[in-house]
C-alpha cells in the first residue's frame, strides 16, 4: 500500500482548557469570601443552575445536532413534579427530586421518539410546539385550579415544600456550584464516550452513520433522554432555589436562552455553553434591566455571535 | 445474497422492472450500465436504503427486504457511496471508530463482557489502527474528514465498509474519478479482501476493463432490466 504524504496534526486533547476552567472554578469558590451582596450571590446561584441547563441543551442540540426549542419542557416538568410531589403528595424531598429527574428523562425519551424520524428545522418546530403546549397548560388556570387556596398554575405557580426554612445564600451558592461541576463533568463524560462519538457522527452525516451500522433513531432518543435528565436535574435544583414552580419554567424564553448560551459558548463543547450562561446571566441580571430588555439583549447577543463567531466564541 | 422480482418506480417513472440477481459467498460480481439505467437505485435497495415496490431480498437464507441499512451492516452487508458523505467534525480515526463500535459492542455483549452495548477503547485500538494502515490512512488519522481529498475519502469509505468484516461489499462507483495511485491501491485492497477474507462484492462501475480485471461475473443493466450476464 502506498503511504500517503501529508502533515500529521497533533491530536487535540479533549480536556484542553482545563487550566482555565480550574482557575474559573477556584475564583467562583473564593467569590463568597469577598462578602458580596446577597443579591449577587442569588444571581450567581441562578446562573449556575442555568449553566447546567445550557450544558444539557448542548447534549441534544450541540453534540447530537438536534436543535431543540422545547428544552424548557423537561426542565419545567421536573420543577412542577418536584413541587407537586412535596407539597401535595407529601413525598420526602430526595425521593421527589429523583422522581422529577426520572420524569424529565421519560419526557426526553418521548420527545426523542417523536423527533427521531425528523431532521433539521422540523425537530426545532416539533420541540417548539411541544414546549408551547406544556407552557400553555401550565399557564391555564382551568387545568391547574385546585383546592387549598393555592394559586395553582398560572404565573403564581406551585410552592415546593422544603425541609429547611431559610437556606443561607452561601449554602445555596455552594450547593449550586457543586451541582454544576458534577453535572457538567457527567455530561462531558457522556460526550467523550462511544455514545457521544456516535452522536457527533449522526449529527455530521446521518446516512454515513447508518451505513456504519448505527441505529440512528435509537441514538437520537438517547441524546434527548440524557440531555433531558440533566435538564430535569437543573429544573429540580432551580425549584429548590426559588421555592416554587411557575409557568416560566416551561417558557420558550428559557429554551431560547439555553440555545443562545450554546451558540455563544460553542455548540458541542458542553463547557462553553455553561460558561456563556454564567457570564451572560450575571452580566444581564446584574444590570437590573426589565425582563423585556433582557430578552432583547439575548437576541442581540445571538445575532452578533452568529454573524462574527458562527461556531461560538469558545471555538 | 439473492434478489428476486425487484421493482421500483418513482412517481410515473419505472426505474427497475423485475430484477433478479444473486451473489454467491466470496464471489466478485460487477454491475455495468449506462447513466439512468437504475444501478444506484438497485444498490440502494440491496443495501437497505430504499424499499422496493415489489420483490424480495434474501441474505444467508433469511429475507431482509425490509431490514434497514444499519441492520444489514451489522449482518455483514456493507456499502460505499458514489459521493462520500464525511463527518465534518470527526477525524479520520474517529470516523473509523464509529464503524467499529457496533461490531465490537455486539461482540462484547455476546461475550458477556458488557451488558450495555458499549465496547472499551482498548478493544477498539487494534482494529482501528489496522484498518487505517490497510487503507493507507494512518498518516492522516488526525486530519478532520472535511479536509480529505477525494482519494482519501474513498479510502475512508473502504475503511468504514471493511470495519464490520463484511461478507458482502456493495461498492457504488467507488473507483471512479481517482488518481492512478489511489485506484491501484483500492483495487489491491478489494482483491485482498476477496482473496484473504472471502468477501464477496458487487462492484458498480462504468469502466468495463476495470470490471473485467476484478470480477468473475458481470451483469449488464439497461432501462431497469438485467439484459446480459457475462462470465469473465
Amino acid at each position: 500500500m502506498v503511504s500517503l504524504r501529508g502533515g500529521t496534526p497533533p491530536a487535540r486533547s479533549p480536556w484542553r482548557g482545563g487550566g482555565w476552567l480550574a482557575t474559573g472554578i477556584g475564583l467562583l469558590l473564593l467569590f463568597p469570601l469577598s462578602s458580596p451582596d446577597a443579591f449577587f450571590l442569588d444571581v450567581f446561584t441562578t446562573g449556575f443552575l442555568l449553566a447546567a441547563f445550557a450544558a444539557s441543551w448542548d447534549v441534544v442540540g450541540g453534540v447530537s445536532g438536534q436543535i431543540t426549542l422545547g428544552h424548557a419542557l423537561p426542565f419545567g416538568a421536573a420543577a412542577y413534579s418536584c413541587a407537586l410531589l412535596t407539597s401535595f403528595a407529601g413525598w420526602p424531598l430526595p425521593l421527589a427530586v429523583a422522581a422529577a429527574v426520572l420524569l424529565a428523562a421519560v419526557v426526553g425519551a418521548g420527545i426523542g421518539a417523536l423527533s427521531a424520524p425528523l431532521a433539521g428545522p422540523f425537530v426545532a418546530l416539533l420541540t417548539l410546539a411541544l414546549g408551547e403546549i406544556a407552557h400553555e397548560v401550565a399557564v391555564g388556570h382551568t387545568f391547574f385550579s385546585g383546592p387549598g387556596g393555592y394559586a395553582w398554575g398560572g404565573e403564581g405557580g406551585i410552592p415546593v415544600a422544603l425541609p429547611w426554612r431559610d437556606a443561607s445564600p452561601f449554602s445555596s451558592y455552594y450547593a449550586a456550584l457543586v451541582f454544576l461541576c458534577l453535572a457538567t463533568f457527567g455530561m462531558l463524560l457522556f460526550a467523550r464516550s462511544n455514545s457521544g462519538l456516535i452522536l457527533r457522527a449522526v449529527a455530521g452525516s446521518p446516512i454515513t452513520a447508518q451505513a456504519s451500522g448505527v441505529p440512528i433513531a435509537r441514538f437520537k432518543r438517547l441524546a434527548f433522554t440524557v440531555g433531558s435528565a440533566f435538564a430535569g436535574a437543573a429544573g429540580a435544583g432551580f425549584v429548590l432555589h426559588v421555592g416554587r414552580a411557575t409557568a416560566t419554567d416551561l417558557s420558550l424564553e428559557l429554551s431560547f436562552q439555553a440555545a443562545t448560551f450554546a451558540a455563544v459558548g460553542g455548540r458541542g463543547t458542553i463547557v462553553g455553553p455553561a460558561v456563556a450562561a454564567i457570564v451572560l446571566h450575571v452580566l444581564f441580571q446584574g444590570l437590573s434591566l426589565p425582563p423585556s430588555a433582557r430578552v432583547l439583549l439575548y437576541a442581540l447577543t445571538l445575532l452578533v455571535t452568529l454573524r462574527f463567531f458562527p461556531r461560538g466564541i469558545a471555538t | 445474497m439473492s434478489a428476486e422480482g425487484i421493482t421500483k418506480s418513482f412517481g410515473a417513472t419505472k426505474v427497475l422492472s423485475g430484477i433478479a440477481l444473486s451473489v454467491a459467498p466470496g464471489e466478485p460480481v460487477g454491475l455495468f450500465g449506462p447513466n439512468g439505467s437504475g444501478k444506484t437505485t438497485l444498490v440502494n435497495i440491496l443495501s437497505g436504503l430504499l424499499l422496493p415496490d415489489a420483490g424480495t431480498v434474501r441474505f444467508d437464507g433469511k429475507e431482509i427486504t425490509r431490514l434497514p441499512l444499519d441492520a444489514r451492516y451489522r449482518l455483514g452487508i456493507a456499502r460505499t457511496f458514489q459521493i462520500p458523505h464525511p463527518y465534518p467534525a470527526l477525524s479520520v480515526r474517529e470516523a473509523v471508530r464509529v464503524a467499529l463500535v457496533p461490531r465490537l459492542a455486539t461482540r462484547a455483549v455476546n461475550a458477556g463482557k458488557r451488558k450495555d452495548g458499549g465496547g472499551t477503547r482498548e478493544d477498539e485500538e487494534g482494529p482501528t489502527e489496522d484498518l487505517l494502515a490497510r487503507t493507507g490512512l494512518f498518516n492522516q488519522r488526525f486530519v478532520p474528514c472535511a479536509q480529505l481529498s477525494q482519494g482519501c475519502l474513498r479510502r475512508l469509505e473502504f475503511a468504514r465498509a471493511l470495519a464490520c468484516r463484511p461478507k458482502l461489499l456493495i461498492l457504488d462507483e467507488v473507483l471512479s474519478a481517482l488518481s492512478a495511485a489511489d485506484e491501484g491501491d483500492l483495487m489491491e485492497l478489494l482483491r485482498a479482501a476477496n482473496r484473504d477474507e472471502g468477501t464477496a462484492f458487487l462492484l458498480v462501475s462504468h469502466n468495463p476493463p476495470l470490471l473485467k480485471s476484478l470480477c468473475r461475473r458481470i451483469l449488464v443493466l439497461e432501462e431497469g432490466r438485467i439484459v446480459r450476464e457475462r462470465t469473465v
